[in-house]
């Protein structure tokens, strides 16, 4: 990583910490107070012990117990006070960068998340964002701690014995230093270790999930033994990493014997020269114990500023990534859409992508009409029909609809006249009427969802949910075969009063039966609506009134209703009969 | 609201177990050196923290009064016992460093030994399970049993059980030091000590309340949050951007109160006890300057108390977390023994039948054979028929008729309820199961690729397939385009899954995996997705290969593969409808001659030739 960009973006998130000014401020005014505090029961302490050496009286000794306790319960209240502002804010910092993380991923456009893997946008939401609010939140306030309480603490004890306070300072560089020097080998280590847990678990994970082929195959003694490896790595780093843990924790014990042999050395000397009194030497004792760890939080911050810095960079890019599918400059609102859609010369190319998905795709779909997109697996279907809703914008041609290039549209507005089944039957884990609400713009009542229920074929399942609408889908809930989630799809896009509906391949896992029982439901329901619908079995778009048939590069291979593609010989032909064929085999 | 829904694997257990302890010492036990290891840095280190002190006192009270004293009587201090003392010191100093780095790298190093026997055997026998156990538990839950529970485990052999242990004896001897000291002194600390284990177990609950609530919290906002990423499709196309922010808003919301809490409770816990400590400090310098006046402390004897007492807080204040560490520790454990405990049913008999030299070309018969998952609920019903050697079987039937679970059979997943699988004239059960499984070259349906190299899917880490075999099983399943596209070829790497390839590539795949071994015996699960024209055609011939010369039971899907069995069984709910070759069944004029007559006119045939 270059210097130059080093803590820009950190600053930035800096500065969103800070708009927490107010708690921040009580949490950061705290801690000075609670350090003062803690020295200043050493003071007591120590006064105290000078006063007996004096030959000093009880009453002395019983007023330092009420001080003490007094400064005590101050201390105690203003370390309550700075870790409960500074953590809490850091908490608050948290939710409203995962929250704006949030809203601008919601936003972005798909091609965004087409490109990204979803694992890595995890990462940045949650890891990035811990690392960031460690270092902002608790890693501040310790080091602010240390800034206060190290100079008090100096002061003190180069006033009190110059050379001996000189000669502490040195094991406490020592100790920083090394922290400061073995905090790479460590993250280096804890990372290795962090990366062969994620092996192991990924072996585990494959393993049991294709069990079938590891006893098919009995090679169930093959796998232990690669997870044995697997194990056996992360253990050896696990190892390699204490080794390096156990070295710091023995310089850190090292620093502090060494500044106790000081004090007891020059201590000693002091003491026997009159320079000290017992109650200075005790005063060396408890403030050396006292400056310790916040000079091993110091160590630590050290080691997590780069990882802070890389967190801030990489939160960063979400938050200024740009959406691509802007607004139009004065977009166009559909008022009472028709549902006319409008292709023409229509390609599309991937990012980066060496060979367009698309080209050269001519297109008019009619008002109420229904029309297939069929072709072999991977010419372009889904990217098609995601063109309309401006998942992705064409990159070649235009696509209209009522005669509107989408681009001019309001993408409200555009989005607003469609509704969608999508190929992996996406549902949320909530409750099945939040499920088939999701997308309806105003609410319905039971005896409608029921309706639509029926027409995607779901009574009779939905019938047998022990909590019927308000059973919840997913794991901790009922678990839907992949037919009765797409089916479920359908209900749920359905519930949307939209004028185009497009179904992509959504009816792969439905029996035929169930299937022509759909559709036919589908015809009745959406009268008047224009359907897009693409497919892999042909069976879907035989009553469809127009036909498209892609070829393999995304071109158009054909076109025509079923009773003349099956009728001409060529991929749709072949198709047919084959799956034809296959089917009656099935239903044997 | 059923957002603290607690997932059962974050449950903590109720308390001490002393069976589950002991079953967890055995793993320890042949790891007893390096516990006894552990122990001796322990008390080296316990050793060295009381030294110190003890040094500090000696010096102060002996050597450095005397010279004191011999200063004010005007003759020359003698130093030497002081820097003796000082030597020792510095010893001492040497020492708990080496037992420092020691206590942190030997601990860790212990827990380590015993967890990686325990996940390698918790993960082998796992694998010796049949399949129902995995069918009936979420691959998550399976996963988390050699990963989140035997890491607990980990914590519960390193910061958890010794040094639990350890930390009794040194309260009890600190204390025991303390009184030697001074009495007086020990009774004020011994009085407060009450307060501060109350104070801590009170916070361990709270803390192991709030830390559920916490995870919880975190587990549902981070489940949503994927959910939207893998939904963002639906979620634009519907216009519903606003609703999920704001639907996320409350589970951040929820997540933000839960994090609260458990700042609230630190926030408290640390400061009170710091503050019972400072009670405690201010009373000793109350109590114990009095008696420095009175003459029955020394100044050196009170630091040297000073010290101790620190040492005595700090176990105390640990106490809860390490606490809570056990409670996790046995919920896991439970969750581990309970799958230890689970028996295979499906196992090698004492005393394995050999296989015949050649396994395959024997003949493989189902005599009578039945099979319920559900007693009374026949999913196969007195199922007889033979493979001969060499021979294909091809099974038809509706989806639920039974054909996958004769697979399973074969396979022995299952043992039929009633009936003989037999191979070579024995029943199947008199074999080991894995040397037979070994036998046959399988393809599944849903066939898996892992993670790893080509080369390392199609050989699997069998030591019969050779790199001849492995070259006629690529060039015989036509993969060899595949893996030449593929950057790398055989050594390229495979993507989780299998994602870099297509369906269609994955089933050839799964042919060559199959071919690679030369199996005499092959089960094949032809898969129902569809693919492209011209990888069709190359599955086609593929499975021509795989089932040339061999003998063969296949779920069919393929006319071409159909028409070429030497036998096919028609499947209806379970039992056997209609038998014979494909023109026989043709000539029987049955159901399966209706369906062809119906469906596969004449011209169907130009195009399974190709």
């Amino acid at each position: 990583m270059s210097k130059s960009d080093t803590g820009g973006s950190l600053r930035r998130f800096a500065r969103r910490f800070w708009r927490h000014r107010r708690r921040l401020a009580l949490g950061f005014l705290s801690i000075p107070l609670a350090q003062l505090g803690d020295v200043g029961i050493t003071l007591l302490i120590r006064d105290a012990l000078d006063t007996i050496e004096a030959g000093g009286g009880s009453d002395h000794l019983a007023s330092t117990f009420w001080f003490v306790v007094g400064v005590a319960l101050l201390y105690g209240l203003f370390r309550f006070s700075q870790r409960w502002f500074i953590v809490s804010v850091s908490r608050s910092f948290e939710r409203e960068l995962k929250q704006d993380l949030f809203d601008s991923l919601s936003l972005l456009p798909f091609s965004f998340h087409d490109r990204t893997r979803s694992g890595d946008v995890v990462s940045r939401a949650t890891s990035d964002v811990e690392n960031l609010r460690m270092f902002l939140g608790p890693g501040t306030m310790y080091c602010a701690g240390a800034f206060v309480i190290l100079p008090v603490t100096l002061t003190l004890l180069f006033s009190v014995h110059p050379q001996m306070a000189a000669t502490i300072v040195l094991p406490l560089i020592l100790m920083g230093l090394t922290i400061r020097l073995t905090a790479p080998r460590l993250h280096k280590w804890s990372t290795a270790v962090q990366e062969s847990l994620a092996d192991i678990s990924s072996r585990a994970q494959e393993s049991f999930a294709g069990v079938r082929v590891v006893h098919g195959y009995a090679r169930e003694e093959e796998r232990s033994e690669r997870f044995a490896e697997d194990s056996g790595d992360n253990r050896d780093n696990q190892i390699a990493l204490s080794k390096w843990r156990g070295l710091q924790s023995a310089v850190i014990h090292l620093a502090n014997d060494l500044c106790f042999a000081v004090i007891l050395v020059l201590g000693g000397y002091g003491l026997l020269a009159g320079e000290l009194s017992k109650g200075d030497l005790f005063l060396f004792i408890d403030l050396v114990i006292k400056v310790f760890w916040p000079i091993i939080a110091l160590g630590w911050m050290a080691g997590i500023y780069p990882r802070a810095v890389a967190s801030a960079k990489r939160v960063a890019e979400i938050l200024d990534e740009e959406s691509e599918i802007r607004e139009p400059a004065e977009p166009v609102e559909l008022g009472e859409p028709a549902g006319e859609i409008q292709l023409s010369g229509v390609g599309f190319v991937h990012d980066g992508a060496p060979k367009p998905t698309l080209s050269g795709i001519d297109l008019n779909v009619a008002p109420g009409s229904t029309v297939g997109v069929v072709g072999p697996t991977g010419c372009g279907k889904t990217t098609l029909l995601g063109l309309i809703g401006r998942l992705h914008d064409a990159t070649e041609g235009v696509v209209s609809v009522d005669g509107v290039p989408i681009r001019d549209l309001k993408l409200s507005s555009l989005r607003g006249a469609l509704s969608y089944v999508p190929q992996d039957s996406f549902l949320f884990s909530d409750t099945y009427r939040n499920n088939l609400l999701f997308g309806a713009d105003e609410h319905l009542e039971d005896e409608e969802l029921e309706r639509l229920i029926e027409t995607a074929c779901m009574t009779e399942e939905v019938a047998e949910f022990p909590k019927g609408l308000d059973e919840l889908i997913g794991e901790r809930g009922v678990t839907l075969s992949g037919g009765q989630r797409q089916r479920t799809c359908i209900a749920r896009a359905l519930a949307r009063d939209a004028r185009v509906l497009i179904l992509d391949d959504c009816l792969s896992a439905v029996d035929t039966e169930t299937e022509g029982e759909l559709l036919r439901g589908l015809r009745d329901a959406g009268d008047a609506r224009t359907v897009l619908v693409s497919a892999h079995r042909l069976s879907t778009v035989a009553h469809a009134d127009h036909v498209l048939v892609l070829t393999e590069d995304g071109r158009v291979a054909d076109r025509g209703t079923h009773e003349e593609l099956a009728a001409r010989p060529g991929w749709y032909q072949e198709t047919w009969e084959r799956q034809q064929a296959e089917e009656a085999l099935g239903e044997l | 609201m059923s957002d603290d829904w607690i997932d059962p694997d974050i449950v903590a257990h109720k308390g001490w177990d002393t069976s589950l302890l002991k079953r967890l010492l055995k793993f320890a036990r042949p790891h007893a050196r390096e516990f006894l290891k552990s122990i001796g840095v322990l008390t080296g280190v316990f050793a060295c923290a009381l030294l110190g002190p003890w040094i500090w006192k000696e010096a102060i009270d002996g050597p450095l009064a005397a010279a004191i004293d011999a200063r004010a009587a005007g003759d020359t201090p003698n130093m030497t016992p002081f820097l003796q003392l000082i030597g020792f010191y510095l010893l001492v100093v040497l020492a708990n460093m080496g037992f420092y780095y020691l206590q942190t790298a030997q601990l860790l190093r212990t827990g380590q030994l015993v967890i990686h026997d325990l996940r390698t055997v918790l993960f082998r026998h796992m694998h010796s399970l049949d399949l129902p156990f995995f069918d009936s538990t979420p691959t998550g839950s399976l996963v988390t049993r050699v990963t989140t529970d035997v890491e607990n485990l980990n914590e519960l052999f390193t910061s958890g059980l010794v040094v639990l242990l350890f930390d009794a004896v040194k309260i009890i001897i600190t204390l025991g030091l303390l009184f030697t000291i001074d009495p007086l002194l020990a009774t004020v600390v011994v009085a407060l000590t009450p307060v501060m284990i109350a104070i801590s177990i009170i916070f361990r609950g709270g803390a192991r309340r709030a830390y559920r609530t916490v995870r919880a919290r975190l587990a549902a906002k981070n489940g949503y949050f994927q959910e939207v990423l893998s939904g963002i499709r639906v979620v634009q196309i519907f216009r519903r951007e606003r609703r999920v922010m704001e639907r996320f808003d409350g589970y951040l919301d929820r997540y933000l109160r839960a994090n609260l809490r458990t700042i609230f409770l630190f926030a408290v816990f640390f400061p009170v006890l710091a503050f019972v400590v400072n009670l405690i400090q201010a009373s000793t310098i109350w109590v114990g300057g009095t008696r420095i006046v009175s003459g029955e402390l020394t100044y050196g004897e009170f630091l040297q108390f000073w010290f101790y007492l620190a040492m005595f807080v700090s176990p105390i204040r640990d106490m809860g977390e390490r606490y809570n560490v056990i409670q996790s520790a046995f919920a896991s454990a439970e969750r581990i023994f309970q799958v230890l405990d689970t028996e295979p049913e499906i196992k090698a008999p004492v005393t394995p039948r050999a296989l015949p030299a050649h396994a395959g070309m024997e003949a493989v018969r189902f005599e009578g054979v039945s099979f319920s998952y559900i007693p009374g609920r026949e999913v196969i019903e007195d199922v007889s028929f033979e493979i001969p050697p060499g021979k294909t079987v091809a099974i038809v039937g509706a989806t639920g008729s039974g054909k996958s679970t004769l697979v399973s059979l074969l396979l022995r997943f299952h043992d039929p309820s009633e009936g003989v699988v037999t191979h070579d004239g024995a029943d199947l059960r008199e074999y080991d199961p894995r040397a037979w499984r070994g036998r046959t070259g399988l393809v599944l349906q849903e066939d898996y690729l892992f993670a790893g190299t080509v080369r390392e899917n199609l050989v699997m880490g069998r030591e019969d397939v050779t790199e001849e075999s492995l070259a006629r099983a690529i060039e015989m399943s036509s993969c060899g385009r595949i893996i030449d596209n593929l950057e790398g070829g055989l050594e390229g790497e495979v993507a989780e899954r299998g994602a870099t390839f297509s369906t269609g590539e994955r089933q050839l795949l799964a042919i060559a995996r199959a071919l690679a071994a030369d199996p005499a015996l092959v089960i094949l699960d032809e898969a129902t997705a569809s693919v492209d024209s011209a990888t069709e055609a190359a599955i086609e011939e593929a499975t021509r290969n795989l089932l040339k010369g061999r003998s063969a039971l296949v779920v069919a899907h393929r006319l071409s593969t159909i028409r070429r069995a030497d036998e096919i069984l028609v499947l209806h709910h379970g039992q056997i409808r209609e038998r014979g070759t494909h023109a026989e069944l043709l000539g029987q004029g049955g159901l399966y001659a209706k369906l062809h007559a119906l469906q596969f006119g004449e011209d169907t045939e130009g195009r399974n030739k190709g």
